[in-house]
Protein backbone atom coordinates (compact mmCIF):
# COMPACT_ATOMS: atom_id res chain seq x y z
CA UNK A 1 0.00 0.00 0.00
CA UNK A 2 0.65 3.51 -0.48
CA UNK A 3 1.36 5.86 1.74
CA UNK A 4 1.52 8.61 -0.48
CA UNK A 5 -0.77 9.96 -2.99
CA UNK A 6 -0.69 8.88 -6.39
CA UNK A 7 0.81 11.65 -8.47
CA UNK A 8 -1.54 12.01 -11.58
CA UNK A 9 0.13 14.17 -14.98
CA UNK A 10 -2.80 15.69 -16.84
CA UNK A 11 -2.13 16.31 -20.69
CA UNK A 12 -4.94 18.29 -22.47
CA UNK A 13 -4.70 21.48 -24.42
CA UNK A 14 -8.46 22.44 -23.00
CA UNK A 15 -8.13 24.66 -19.80
CA UNK A 16 -12.09 23.10 -19.08
CA UNK A 17 -10.52 19.83 -19.66
CA UNK A 18 -7.31 19.65 -17.16
CA UNK A 19 -9.45 21.62 -14.78
CA UNK A 20 -12.01 18.91 -14.67
CA UNK A 21 -9.89 16.18 -14.78
CA UNK A 22 -7.45 18.12 -11.91
CA UNK A 23 -10.49 18.87 -9.80
CA UNK A 24 -12.24 15.45 -10.28
CA UNK A 25 -8.85 13.44 -9.49
CA UNK A 26 -7.68 15.71 -6.27
CA UNK A 27 -11.66 15.49 -4.72
CA UNK A 28 -10.51 11.91 -4.85
CA UNK A 29 -7.39 11.91 -3.46
CA UNK A 30 -4.77 12.18 -5.96
CA UNK A 31 -1.90 14.96 -6.48
CA UNK A 32 -2.05 16.10 -10.29
CA UNK A 33 0.15 18.33 -12.45
CA UNK A 34 -0.75 19.29 -15.80
CA UNK A 35 0.73 20.22 -19.26
CA UNK A 36 -1.32 21.79 -22.20
CA UNK A 37 0.29 19.62 -24.86
CA UNK A 38 2.60 16.47 -25.20
CA UNK A 39 5.99 18.43 -26.09
CA UNK A 40 5.60 20.58 -22.39
CA UNK A 41 4.05 17.25 -20.82
CA UNK A 42 6.98 15.10 -21.71
CA UNK A 43 9.42 17.58 -20.16
CA UNK A 44 6.92 17.91 -17.21
CA UNK A 45 7.24 13.64 -17.03
CA UNK A 46 11.12 13.43 -17.20
CA UNK A 47 11.11 15.84 -14.45
CA UNK A 48 8.07 14.93 -11.52
CA UNK A 49 7.89 10.75 -12.54
CA UNK A 50 4.22 11.03 -12.21
CA UNK A 51 2.46 7.94 -11.70
CA UNK A 52 0.03 7.71 -14.19
CA UNK A 53 -0.47 10.33 -16.90
CA UNK A 54 -4.31 10.92 -18.53
CA UNK A 55 -3.58 12.12 -22.08
CA UNK A 56 -5.27 13.74 -25.12
CA UNK A 57 -4.62 12.73 -28.64
CA UNK A 58 -5.49 15.86 -30.71
CA UNK A 59 -3.75 18.71 -29.37
CA UNK A 60 -1.28 21.45 -30.56
CA UNK A 61 2.45 21.78 -30.92
CA UNK A 62 2.72 17.89 -30.38
CA UNK A 63 -0.20 15.37 -30.59
CA UNK A 64 -0.93 12.55 -27.82
CA UNK A 65 0.34 10.09 -30.05
CA UNK A 66 3.65 11.22 -30.25
CA UNK A 67 4.17 12.10 -26.61
CA UNK A 68 3.06 8.04 -26.27
CA UNK A 69 5.57 6.55 -28.00
CA UNK A 70 7.95 9.01 -27.02
CA UNK A 71 6.87 7.80 -23.24
CA UNK A 72 7.76 4.08 -24.03
CA UNK A 73 10.69 4.73 -25.83
CA UNK A 74 11.95 6.61 -22.60
CA UNK A 75 13.37 3.94 -20.07
CA UNK A 76 12.81 5.91 -17.27
CA UNK A 77 9.27 6.86 -17.96
CA UNK A 78 8.31 3.90 -20.19
CA UNK A 79 6.53 1.45 -17.43
CA UNK A 80 4.26 4.66 -16.62
CA UNK A 81 0.49 3.86 -16.88
CA UNK A 82 -1.55 6.10 -19.30
CA UNK A 83 -5.05 6.69 -19.74
CA UNK A 84 -6.38 7.94 -23.12
CA UNK A 85 -8.81 10.37 -22.43
CA UNK A 86 -10.15 11.44 -26.12
CA UNK A 87 -13.29 12.32 -28.10
CA UNK A 88 -11.26 10.48 -31.11
CA UNK A 89 -13.17 6.81 -31.41
CA UNK A 90 -14.44 4.59 -33.96
CA UNK A 91 -17.83 4.41 -35.34
CA UNK A 92 -20.31 5.06 -32.38
CA UNK A 93 -17.71 5.64 -29.74
CA UNK A 94 -16.02 2.14 -30.11
CA UNK A 95 -12.69 3.05 -28.75
CA UNK A 96 -11.43 -0.34 -29.98
CA UNK A 97 -9.94 0.79 -33.61
CA UNK A 98 -8.17 3.39 -31.80
CA UNK A 99 -6.96 1.35 -29.09
CA UNK A 100 -5.58 -1.03 -31.82
CA UNK A 101 -4.18 1.94 -34.04
CA UNK A 102 -1.96 3.01 -30.97
CA UNK A 103 -0.70 -0.25 -30.24
CA UNK A 104 0.10 -1.37 -33.67
CA UNK A 105 2.49 1.80 -34.63
CA UNK A 106 5.90 1.01 -33.58
CA UNK A 107 5.18 -1.85 -31.62
CA UNK A 108 4.25 0.06 -28.80
CA UNK A 109 2.14 -1.95 -25.90
CA UNK A 110 -1.39 -0.59 -26.00
CA UNK A 111 -2.36 2.04 -23.25
CA UNK A 112 -3.48 0.69 -19.98
CA UNK A 113 -6.62 2.80 -20.06
CA UNK A 114 -9.11 3.93 -22.55
CA UNK A 115 -11.81 6.50 -22.24
CA UNK A 116 -14.14 8.36 -24.69
CA UNK A 117 -14.72 11.86 -24.03
CA UNK A 118 -17.69 13.30 -23.13
CA UNK A 119 -16.16 10.39 -19.41
CA UNK A 120 -18.16 8.62 -17.36
CA UNK A 121 -16.81 9.62 -14.06
CA UNK A 122 -17.53 6.60 -12.19
CA UNK A 123 -15.55 4.78 -15.27
CA UNK A 124 -12.75 7.25 -15.07
CA UNK A 125 -12.03 6.89 -11.82
CA UNK A 126 -12.36 2.97 -11.83
CA UNK A 127 -9.99 2.66 -15.40
CA UNK A 128 -7.13 5.03 -13.20
CA UNK A 129 -7.44 3.15 -10.18
CA UNK A 130 -6.71 -0.07 -12.00
CA UNK A 131 -4.36 1.35 -13.88
CA UNK A 132 -2.06 2.51 -10.86
CA UNK A 133 -2.67 -1.10 -8.65
CA UNK A 134 -2.23 -2.54 -12.19
CA UNK A 135 0.76 -5.66 -12.05
CA UNK A 136 3.95 -3.64 -13.54
CA UNK A 137 3.69 -4.71 -17.26
CA UNK A 138 5.72 -7.74 -18.42
CA UNK B 1 -5.29 -1.77 -109.76
CA UNK B 2 -6.55 -3.29 -106.28
CA UNK B 3 -5.44 -0.27 -104.73
CA UNK B 4 -8.02 1.39 -106.08
CA UNK B 5 -10.54 -0.72 -106.03
CA UNK B 6 -9.99 -0.50 -102.46
CA UNK B 7 -10.33 3.27 -102.40
CA UNK B 8 -13.41 3.04 -104.32
CA UNK B 9 -14.96 0.83 -101.82
CA UNK B 10 -13.91 2.82 -98.92
CA UNK B 11 -15.23 5.26 -100.51
CA UNK B 12 -18.44 4.19 -101.50
CA UNK B 13 -18.51 2.60 -97.44
CA UNK B 14 -18.14 5.94 -96.51
CA UNK B 15 -20.80 7.42 -98.14
CA UNK B 16 -23.41 4.50 -97.41
CA UNK B 17 -22.78 3.25 -93.66
CA UNK B 18 -20.88 5.65 -92.02
CA UNK B 19 -21.90 8.63 -93.03
CA UNK B 20 -25.42 7.01 -92.44
CA UNK B 21 -25.00 5.50 -89.05
CA UNK B 22 -22.11 7.60 -87.69
CA UNK B 23 -23.82 8.33 -84.14
CA UNK B 24 -23.47 12.19 -84.67
CA UNK B 25 -25.93 14.68 -86.36
CA UNK B 26 -23.78 16.42 -89.29
CA UNK B 27 -25.43 19.19 -90.92
CA UNK B 28 -23.82 21.43 -93.81
CA UNK B 29 -24.84 25.64 -93.39
CA UNK B 30 -24.65 27.79 -95.89
CA UNK B 31 -23.93 31.33 -95.54
CA UNK B 32 -27.34 31.93 -95.53
CA UNK B 33 -28.14 29.53 -92.90
CA UNK B 34 -29.56 26.91 -94.46
CA UNK B 35 -29.04 23.77 -93.78
CA UNK B 36 -28.73 22.17 -97.37
CA UNK B 37 -27.20 18.28 -96.60
CA UNK B 38 -27.20 16.23 -93.26
CA UNK B 39 -26.87 13.00 -92.53
CA UNK B 40 -30.08 10.87 -90.82
CA UNK B 41 -28.43 10.95 -87.75
CA UNK B 42 -28.92 14.91 -88.17
CA UNK B 43 -32.77 14.08 -88.49
CA UNK B 44 -33.36 12.12 -85.90
CA UNK B 45 -31.59 14.77 -83.89
CA UNK B 46 -33.09 17.69 -84.75
CA UNK B 47 -35.84 16.46 -86.88
CA UNK B 48 -36.82 18.05 -90.32
CA UNK B 49 -34.19 20.40 -91.58
CA UNK B 50 -35.14 20.33 -95.69
CA UNK B 51 -35.65 24.10 -96.72
CA UNK B 52 -35.21 25.36 -92.98
CA UNK B 53 -32.75 27.22 -91.31
CA UNK B 54 -30.34 26.49 -88.93
CA UNK B 55 -31.41 28.66 -86.01
CA UNK B 56 -35.34 26.99 -86.54
CA UNK B 57 -33.62 23.63 -86.52
CA UNK B 58 -31.39 24.19 -83.70
CA UNK B 59 -33.23 26.37 -81.28
CA UNK B 60 -36.72 27.16 -83.02
CA UNK B 61 -35.83 30.48 -83.09
CA UNK B 62 -37.14 32.92 -85.69
CA UNK B 63 -34.21 34.39 -86.31
CA UNK B 64 -30.09 34.31 -85.72
CA UNK B 65 -28.70 33.47 -82.43
CA UNK B 66 -27.15 36.35 -80.66
CA UNK B 67 -23.75 34.63 -80.27
CA UNK B 68 -23.86 32.46 -83.30
CA UNK B 69 -21.46 30.09 -83.63
CA UNK B 70 -21.41 29.52 -87.58
CA UNK B 71 -21.27 33.48 -88.02
CA UNK B 72 -18.03 33.64 -86.24
CA UNK B 73 -16.31 30.48 -88.10
CA UNK B 74 -17.44 32.03 -91.63
CA UNK B 75 -16.15 35.10 -90.75
CA UNK B 76 -12.37 34.03 -89.00
CA UNK B 77 -12.41 30.15 -90.71
CA UNK B 78 -11.81 28.70 -87.71
CA UNK B 79 -12.92 25.62 -86.37
CA UNK B 80 -14.75 25.89 -83.00
CA UNK B 81 -16.26 23.34 -80.44
CA UNK B 82 -18.59 24.24 -77.49
CA UNK B 83 -21.25 22.80 -75.43
CA UNK B 84 -25.14 23.33 -75.85
CA UNK B 85 -27.93 22.10 -73.69
CA UNK B 86 -31.57 21.67 -75.54
CA UNK B 87 -34.55 19.73 -75.10
CA UNK B 88 -36.32 16.72 -76.64
CA UNK B 89 -39.16 16.53 -77.81
CA UNK B 90 -40.27 14.39 -74.59
CA UNK B 91 -38.97 17.28 -72.45
CA UNK B 92 -36.00 16.24 -71.40
CA UNK B 93 -32.50 18.03 -70.93
CA UNK B 94 -29.94 16.76 -73.17
CA UNK B 95 -26.35 18.32 -73.60
CA UNK B 96 -24.51 17.87 -77.00
CA UNK B 97 -21.26 19.03 -78.14
CA UNK B 98 -21.00 20.94 -80.82
CA UNK B 99 -18.24 21.41 -83.78
CA UNK B 100 -18.36 23.71 -86.17
CA UNK B 101 -15.60 23.36 -89.16
CA UNK B 102 -15.32 25.41 -92.09
CA UNK B 103 -15.03 24.30 -95.44
CA UNK B 104 -12.94 26.72 -97.34
CA UNK B 105 -12.14 26.98 -100.51
CA UNK B 106 -8.76 27.22 -102.48
CA UNK B 107 -9.88 31.10 -102.60
CA UNK B 108 -10.08 31.64 -98.94
CA UNK B 109 -13.84 32.11 -99.30
CA UNK B 110 -16.06 29.68 -96.99
CA UNK B 111 -19.33 28.81 -98.62
CA UNK B 112 -20.21 26.00 -96.26
CA UNK B 113 -19.41 25.21 -92.50
CA UNK B 114 -20.17 21.50 -91.13
CA UNK B 115 -21.78 21.23 -87.83
CA UNK B 116 -21.38 18.24 -86.05
CA UNK B 117 -23.34 17.81 -82.78
CA UNK B 118 -22.54 14.47 -80.37
CA UNK B 119 -25.10 13.92 -77.47
CA UNK B 120 -23.01 14.06 -74.20
CA UNK B 121 -26.27 13.84 -71.88
CA UNK B 122 -25.15 10.65 -70.37
CA UNK B 123 -21.58 11.73 -69.88
CA UNK B 124 -22.46 15.06 -68.09
CA UNK B 125 -24.84 13.23 -65.93
CA UNK B 126 -22.26 11.01 -64.67
CA UNK B 127 -20.14 14.46 -64.29
CA UNK B 128 -22.95 15.71 -62.29
CA UNK B 129 -23.30 13.14 -60.00
CA UNK B 130 -19.67 12.82 -59.57
CA UNK B 131 -19.59 16.06 -58.50
CA UNK B 132 -22.45 15.41 -56.52
CA UNK B 133 -20.56 12.21 -54.77
CA UNK B 134 -17.42 14.51 -53.97
CA UNK B 135 -19.78 17.14 -52.17
CA UNK B 136 -21.52 14.60 -50.32
CA UNK B 137 -17.92 12.69 -48.99
CA UNK B 138 -17.05 16.46 -47.92
CA UNK B 139 -20.29 16.95 -45.90
CA UNK B 140 -20.04 13.09 -44.44
CA UNK B 141 -16.45 13.93 -43.36
CA UNK B 142 -17.90 17.07 -41.40
CA UNK B 143 -20.85 14.97 -39.71
CA UNK B 144 -18.41 13.02 -37.90
CA UNK B 145 -16.15 16.13 -37.37
CA UNK B 146 -18.92 17.78 -35.92
CA UNK B 147 -20.01 15.02 -33.70
CA UNK B 148 -15.99 15.42 -32.18
CA UNK B 149 -16.29 19.01 -31.90
CA UNK B 150 -19.66 18.20 -29.54
CA UNK B 151 -18.03 15.62 -27.45
CA UNK B 152 -15.41 18.28 -26.50
CA UNK B 153 -17.75 21.08 -25.51
CA UNK B 154 -19.97 18.52 -23.62
CA UNK B 155 -16.90 17.31 -21.89
CA UNK B 156 -16.50 21.31 -21.10
CA UNK B 157 -19.49 21.51 -19.97
CA UNK B 158 -19.89 18.36 -17.55
CA UNK B 159 -16.72 20.04 -16.01
CA UNK B 160 -18.01 22.86 -15.42
CA UNK B 161 -20.70 21.98 -13.48
CA UNK B 162 -18.79 19.10 -11.52
CA UNK B 163 -16.24 21.33 -10.37
CA UNK B 164 -19.23 23.98 -9.54
CA UNK B 165 -20.59 21.32 -7.38
CA UNK B 166 -17.52 20.46 -5.66
CA UNK B 167 -16.53 24.17 -4.67
CA UNK B 168 -20.34 24.50 -3.38
CA UNK B 169 -19.96 20.80 -1.44
CA UNK B 170 -16.97 22.52 -0.23
CA UNK B 171 -17.52 26.12 0.47
CA UNK B 172 -14.89 26.70 -2.09
CA UNK B 173 -15.93 30.31 -3.62
CA UNK B 174 -13.09 30.64 -5.98
CA UNK B 175 -13.77 26.75 -7.34
CA UNK B 176 -17.46 27.43 -7.75
CA UNK B 177 -16.27 31.02 -9.75
CA UNK B 178 -13.85 28.64 -11.64
CA UNK B 179 -16.49 26.01 -12.56
CA UNK B 180 -18.93 28.59 -13.95
CA UNK B 181 -16.33 30.08 -15.71
CA UNK B 182 -15.79 26.43 -17.71
CA UNK B 183 -19.40 26.67 -17.96
CA UNK B 184 -20.08 29.79 -20.04
CA UNK B 185 -16.95 29.11 -21.99
CA UNK B 186 -18.30 26.11 -23.42
CA UNK B 187 -21.87 28.18 -24.42
CA UNK B 188 -19.89 30.69 -26.19
CA UNK B 189 -18.00 27.54 -27.78
CA UNK B 190 -21.63 25.83 -28.45
CA UNK B 191 -22.84 29.12 -30.28
CA UNK B 192 -19.59 30.05 -32.24
CA UNK B 193 -19.85 25.81 -33.47
CA UNK B 194 -23.66 26.23 -34.81
CA UNK B 195 -23.15 29.61 -36.18
CA UNK B 196 -19.81 28.16 -38.09
CA UNK B 197 -21.42 25.15 -38.79
CA UNK B 198 -24.59 26.98 -40.60
CA UNK B 199 -22.18 28.86 -42.56
CA UNK B 200 -20.65 25.42 -43.67
CA UNK B 201 -23.85 23.58 -44.15
CA UNK B 202 -26.15 25.60 -45.81
CA UNK B 203 -27.56 24.66 -48.93
CA UNK B 204 -27.13 27.55 -50.76
CA UNK B 205 -26.93 27.18 -54.18
CA UNK B 206 -23.33 28.99 -55.49
CA UNK B 207 -24.52 32.28 -57.13
CA UNK B 208 -21.80 31.11 -60.49
CA UNK B 209 -21.33 34.39 -62.91
CA UNK B 210 -18.69 35.54 -65.01
CA UNK B 211 -15.91 37.33 -62.52
CA UNK B 212 -12.63 38.32 -63.03
CA UNK B 213 -10.42 36.02 -60.39
CA UNK B 214 -7.86 38.52 -59.91
CA UNK B 215 -10.26 41.06 -58.88
CA UNK B 216 -11.25 38.55 -55.75
CA UNK B 217 -7.83 38.25 -55.41
CA UNK B 218 -7.77 41.85 -54.89
CA UNK B 219 -10.25 41.87 -52.42
CA UNK B 220 -9.38 39.70 -50.45
CA UNK B 221 -5.64 41.10 -50.27
CA UNK B 222 -7.39 44.74 -49.76
CA UNK B 223 -9.04 43.08 -47.17
CA UNK B 224 -6.23 41.63 -45.19
CA UNK B 225 -3.52 44.08 -45.84
CA UNK B 226 -3.55 46.05 -42.87
CA UNK B 227 -4.54 43.78 -40.29
CA UNK B 228 -1.60 41.67 -41.64
CA UNK B 229 0.81 44.53 -41.29
CA UNK B 230 -0.89 45.40 -37.67
CA UNK B 231 0.08 41.73 -36.72
CA UNK B 232 3.62 42.40 -38.20
CA UNK B 233 2.98 40.22 -41.53
CA UNK B 234 3.86 41.58 -44.21
CA UNK B 235 0.95 40.73 -47.24
CA UNK B 236 1.95 41.01 -50.88
CA UNK B 237 -0.21 40.65 -54.05
CA UNK B 238 0.55 39.44 -56.95
CA UNK B 239 -1.64 39.80 -59.97
CA UNK B 240 -1.11 36.64 -63.13
CA UNK B 241 -3.59 38.63 -65.37
CA UNK B 242 -5.85 35.21 -65.44
CA UNK B 243 -9.05 35.27 -67.66
CA UNK B 244 -12.39 35.80 -66.32
CA UNK B 245 -14.16 32.74 -65.39
CA UNK B 246 -17.10 31.34 -64.13
CA UNK B 247 -17.00 31.39 -60.62
CA UNK B 248 -19.20 32.09 -57.41
CA UNK B 249 -17.81 35.27 -56.13
CA UNK B 250 -18.44 35.33 -52.88
CA UNK B 251 -17.57 31.67 -51.94
CA UNK B 252 -14.22 32.03 -53.24
CA UNK B 253 -13.53 35.24 -51.97
CA UNK B 254 -14.34 33.32 -48.84
CA UNK B 255 -12.55 30.44 -49.66
CA UNK B 256 -9.29 32.82 -50.57
CA UNK B 257 -9.99 34.61 -47.30
CA UNK B 258 -9.64 31.72 -45.18
CA UNK B 259 -6.34 30.99 -46.68
CA UNK B 260 -5.03 34.09 -46.04
CA UNK B 261 -6.43 34.18 -42.25
CA UNK B 262 -4.55 31.00 -41.76
CA UNK B 263 -1.79 32.44 -43.16
CA UNK B 264 -1.40 35.21 -41.40
CA UNK B 265 -1.89 33.17 -37.98
CA UNK B 266 0.97 31.15 -39.65
CA UNK B 267 3.34 33.52 -39.10
CA UNK B 268 1.96 34.85 -36.09
CA UNK B 269 2.71 31.95 -34.14
CA UNK B 270 5.94 31.56 -35.28
CA UNK B 271 8.90 31.84 -33.41
CA UNK B 272 10.51 33.57 -35.88
CA UNK B 273 9.69 37.58 -36.66
CA UNK B 274 8.06 39.44 -39.23
CA UNK B 275 6.45 37.09 -41.53
CA UNK B 276 5.69 36.85 -45.43
CA UNK B 277 2.42 36.04 -47.30
CA UNK B 278 2.17 35.70 -50.79
CA UNK B 279 -1.26 36.27 -52.27
CA UNK B 280 -1.05 34.76 -56.37
CA UNK B 281 -2.87 34.31 -59.16
CA UNK B 282 -2.48 32.90 -62.61
CA UNK B 283 -3.37 30.59 -65.36
CA UNK B 284 -0.83 27.03 -65.52
CA UNK B 285 -2.02 23.85 -67.67
CA UNK B 286 -5.42 24.87 -68.29
CA UNK B 287 -6.56 25.39 -64.81
CA UNK B 288 -6.74 28.55 -63.12
CA UNK B 289 -4.80 28.82 -59.61
CA UNK B 290 -5.14 31.10 -56.34
CA UNK B 291 -2.50 31.05 -54.25
CA UNK B 292 -1.25 31.64 -51.15
CA UNK B 293 2.11 31.02 -49.73
CA UNK B 294 3.36 32.17 -46.09
CA UNK B 295 6.90 31.33 -44.16
CA UNK B 296 5.17 30.89 -41.27
CA UNK B 297 5.15 27.66 -39.03
CA UNK B 298 4.50 25.29 -41.19
CA UNK B 299 2.90 21.42 -40.91
CA UNK B 300 4.34 18.22 -39.70
CA UNK B 301 3.47 15.05 -40.78
CA UNK B 302 0.74 14.54 -38.81
CA UNK B 303 -0.73 18.10 -38.91
CA UNK B 304 -0.73 17.60 -42.75
CA UNK B 305 -2.71 14.48 -42.54
CA UNK B 306 -5.35 15.92 -40.30
CA UNK B 307 -6.07 19.02 -42.28
CA UNK B 308 -9.04 18.65 -43.85
CA UNK B 309 -10.51 16.36 -40.56
CA UNK B 310 -12.33 16.31 -37.57
CA UNK B 311 -13.16 19.69 -36.91
CA UNK B 312 -8.98 19.90 -36.08
CA UNK B 313 -7.80 23.12 -35.17
CA UNK B 314 -4.40 24.04 -33.81
CA UNK B 315 -5.53 27.26 -33.12
CA UNK B 316 -6.60 26.73 -29.56
CA UNK B 317 -9.93 27.18 -28.24
CA UNK B 318 -10.22 31.41 -28.88
CA UNK B 319 -9.12 30.85 -32.53
CA UNK B 320 -10.08 27.55 -34.32
CA UNK B 321 -13.29 25.72 -34.45
CA UNK B 322 -11.36 23.53 -37.61
CA UNK B 323 -14.28 24.32 -40.02
CA UNK B 324 -12.02 27.05 -42.09
CA UNK B 325 -10.13 24.60 -44.24
CA UNK B 326 -13.52 22.39 -44.95
CA UNK B 327 -15.54 25.32 -46.07
CA UNK B 328 -12.72 26.36 -48.00
CA UNK B 329 -12.97 22.96 -49.65
CA UNK B 330 -16.32 22.65 -50.16
CA UNK B 331 -16.23 25.63 -52.14
CA UNK B 332 -13.31 24.39 -54.29
CA UNK B 333 -15.07 21.14 -54.88
CA UNK B 334 -18.59 23.13 -56.11
CA UNK B 335 -16.14 24.48 -58.56
CA UNK B 336 -15.25 21.55 -59.65
CA UNK B 337 -11.69 22.36 -57.95
CA UNK B 338 -9.72 21.10 -55.39
CA UNK B 339 -7.87 21.99 -52.02
CA UNK B 340 -3.95 21.29 -52.76
CA UNK B 341 -1.09 22.19 -50.41
CA UNK B 342 2.42 21.50 -48.94
CA UNK B 343 4.40 22.23 -46.07
CA UNK B 344 7.74 21.85 -44.03
CA UNK B 345 7.38 22.00 -40.41
CA UNK B 346 9.12 25.20 -39.61
CA UNK B 347 9.48 26.62 -42.95
CA UNK B 348 5.79 27.84 -44.22
CA UNK B 349 3.12 26.15 -46.23
CA UNK B 350 1.42 26.82 -49.11
CA UNK B 351 -1.79 26.27 -50.03
CA UNK B 352 -3.70 26.59 -53.97
CA UNK B 353 -6.82 26.76 -54.80
CA UNK B 354 -6.96 24.67 -58.19
CA UNK B 355 -10.09 25.09 -60.65
CA UNK B 356 -9.36 23.26 -63.65
CA UNK B 357 -11.31 25.16 -66.24
CA UNK B 358 -12.72 22.81 -67.87
CA UNK B 359 -14.34 21.92 -64.75
CA UNK B 360 -15.97 25.31 -63.60
CA UNK B 361 -20.00 25.92 -64.66
CA UNK B 362 -20.15 26.52 -68.12
CA UNK B 363 -21.64 29.64 -69.68
CA UNK B 364 -24.54 29.04 -72.50
CA UNK B 365 -25.23 30.70 -75.48
CA UNK B 366 -26.95 33.92 -73.68
CA UNK B 367 -24.42 34.44 -71.27
CA UNK B 368 -26.39 32.40 -68.46
CA UNK B 369 -25.03 29.79 -66.02
CA UNK B 370 -24.94 26.41 -66.73
CA UNK B 371 -25.55 24.67 -63.64
CA UNK B 372 -28.12 22.36 -63.42
CA UNK B 373 -29.53 19.18 -65.30
CA UNK B 374 -33.27 20.67 -65.37
CA UNK B 375 -31.99 23.92 -67.57
CA UNK B 376 -33.24 23.73 -70.79
CA UNK B 377 -31.65 26.20 -73.08
CA UNK B 378 -34.34 26.86 -75.28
Amino acid sequence: MATTKKRVLVIDDEPAVVTYLRTLLSDNGYDTLSADNGRTGFLTAQKEKPDLVCLDITMPEESGIRFYRNLRDDPALAKTPVVVVTAVTGIGGDPEPFRHFLSTRRQVPPPEGFISKPIDRGEFLRVVATALAGPVRA
Amino acid sequence: MSSTVATEDVRNWIHSELWNQVPVAIGVIDDGYRVVEANPGFARFFGEWRARPCYAVFKDRTERCDRCGAAATFADGKARVREERGVRDDGSAITYLVQLVPLTLQDGTIPYVIEMCTDITATKVLEQEKLEAERLAAVGQTVAGLAHGIKNVIMGLEGGVYVVRSGMQRGDSDRILQGWEMVEENIDRISSFVKEFLDFARGRAPQVRLCSPDAVAQKVFDLFRDAARLGGVELTLTLGGTTTAMLDEDGVHTALANLVSNAVDACQVSERRGGHVKLSTRDERGALILEVEDDGVGMDAEIRRQVFTNFFSTKGLQKGTGLGLLTTRKIAQEHGGRVSFESTEGAGSVFRLVFPRDRLPKQSETGEALQEASHGAA
